[in-house]
This record gives structure tokens, C-alpha cells and sequence, in this order.
């Protein structure tokens, strides 16, 4: 009861928030409305019994990735003219294509029978999720550590290349 | 809160993200709508995590929402940064004005 209380209240905020993101003609503010987004998936994550990757999604996603999006829109964006930075273009029919997608999807959920199992797990789950990473899973997350320092010096590359010239 | 429920929430942002994806011109913007499928996709990794009808509640989903999210910082710092760069040289971002190689 309480679980389905807060997922409405997540799911309200999340989707406004998403929805605001997608319709605001206002660059800043969609950045700052993605902000509230990525939080509100960290609620969904902690409702689905993973503690630890809401933490990471607070700290990646929220503390870094939506304030290098502000920053970005910041840096790039027309401020003089906030209104005019983020205009949409064949408004209509995207959001018409958007809600034709959705409701065709809906209806191949509401006709699925999944097999499920009632989920019930309140325990911390680092210690299975780093036993995972460092047994199972150990290629892809060296592969992922490599990918991330060779995106760090791509960008700062790119970045210096657009100076020098 | 159901599986179904999940599913459709997730929906409901890759749709959202989608129509950001294919209706701005501003680079940033579409960088954006990306952030939005990305985390589509992670909370459906997530929702089958919760309500997997396999032994031992696996965390598999966890792991690869994980990989996801760390995927997606890689992405945004590498666009960023081409934006950035783009934007030293063009004094704009609209995606529909960059058609030039080599220019």
C-alpha cells in the first residue's frame, strides 16, 4: 500500500517532469526539468530494491551528467534570447508519432502475461553486486573503466583541437 | 506497482525522449532526449531485475542499469565536448545547419 503510494508519487513527478522536458521551449529550463527527471528515476530504483544503483544514479546522473548538460546548454545556448533556444520543430506530429508509439506499446504490455514471482527483498545489495562485477561481469567492467578514460581524453582532445585553431 | 506498471513508465519516457530526440534542432537538446532513453532502457533493466521469476533474486538488471548509467556519462562528455568544439567554430549548435566536412 504504501510501496503503490509512493510509486504514484514518483511516477506523477518523473513523467511531469519528463513531459516538461520534452515541451519546454526554454533550453535552462529543460535542463534544469531533466535534473528533477534523473531524480525521480533514482525514486523508481530505490522502489525496485536497488539501493545502491539509485545512489549511482544520484551521483553519475543527477550530480554530473544533468549539471554538464546545464553547463553545456549554458556554454552553447543563445542566453540572450532564452525563449527562442530550444524551438520545436514539426511539433505536431512528433508528439502524435510519440503518443501513437506509446499506446501501441501499452497495448503489447496489457496483453503480455509475464511469469513473475512476488518480489519481496529489503537487503543491501552491494555486497551481491560487487561479487558479480568482480566474478562474473569482471571484462565488461574493465572494458567500461577503459571506455570512460579514453571518453575523458577524447573530450578534452576535441575540446583544445577547437582552440587551436 | 506491477511489472506492467514499470513497463509502461518506461514507455512513457522512451516516447518522451524520442520526440525530444527527433524535434530540436538545438545539439544540446537532443543530447538530452538521449539522457531520457538511456534511462528508459535502465529502468526496464531495473523492473525485470525486481520481478525476475528466476532463484536467488539475480541482480544481473542491476548490473547492466549500472553499466548503462556509466555508459551514458561516457556519451555525454564525448558530445559535450564535440559540441563545444563545434560550437568555437560555428558560434551555433543547431544541428541542421552542421553540414559540413572539412569546412
Amino acid at each position: 500500500m504504501v510501496q503503490n503510494i509512493f510509486f504514484l508519487i514518483v511516477l506523477v513527478f518523473t513523467l511531469g517532469m519528463g513531459l516538461y522536458v520534452t515541451v519546454g521551449q526554454n533550453l535552462i529550463r529543460s535542463a534544469f526539468a531533466l535534473f528533477f527527471t534523473l531524480f525521480g528515476m533514482a525514486g523508481f530504483y530505490i522502489l525496485l530494491g536497488g539501493d545502491f544503483i539509485a545512489m549511482v544514479q544520484l551521483l553519475v546522473y543527477a550530480g554530473g551528467i544533468a549539471v554538464l548538460l546545464t553547463f553545456g546548454a549554458m556554454l552553447t545556448a543563445e542566453v540572450d534570447s532564452p525563449f527562442q533556444s530550444n524551438q520545436l520543430f514539426n511539433g505536431f506530429w512528433t508528439f502524435v508519432s510519440g503518443v501513437g508509439f506509446f499506446s501501441l506499446i501499452y497495448y503489447v504490455l496489457m496483453e503480455t502475461d509475464w511469469p513473475l514471482k512476488a518480489a519481496n527483498y529489503h537487503e543491501p545489495t552491494t555486497k551481491e553486486i560487487g561479487r558479480l562485477l568482480l566474478q562474473q561481469y569482471i571484462l565488461p567492467f574493465e572494458v567500461i573503466s577503459f571506455l570512460l578514460l579514453v571518453a575523458m581524453v577524447g573530450a578534452i582532445f576535441l575540446v583544445q583541437k577547437g582552440d587551436r585553431q | 506497482m506491477s511489472l506492467t506498471l514499470i513497463l509502461a513508465a518506461s514507455t512513457a519516457l522512451f516516447a518522451l525522449g524520442t520526440v525530444m530526440f527527433i524535434s530540436r534542432k538545438n545539439s544540446i537538446a537532443i543530447l538530452m532526449g538521449v539522457e531520457l532513453l538511456m534511462n528508459a532502457a535502465a529502468l526496464n533493466f531495473m523492473g525485470f531485475s525486481y520481478y525476475s521469476p528466476a532463484k536467488d533474486h539475480p541482480l544481473d538488471g542491476q548490473i547492466f542499469a549500472l553499466f548503462i548509467i556509466l555508459i551514458a556519462a561516457a556519451e555525454a562528455v564525448v558530445a559535450l565536448g564535440i559540441a563545444i568544439a563545434v560550437y568555437k567554430e560555428y558560434a551555433h549548435v543547431q544541428a541542421d545547419q552542421l553540414n559540413q566536412l572539412e569546412g
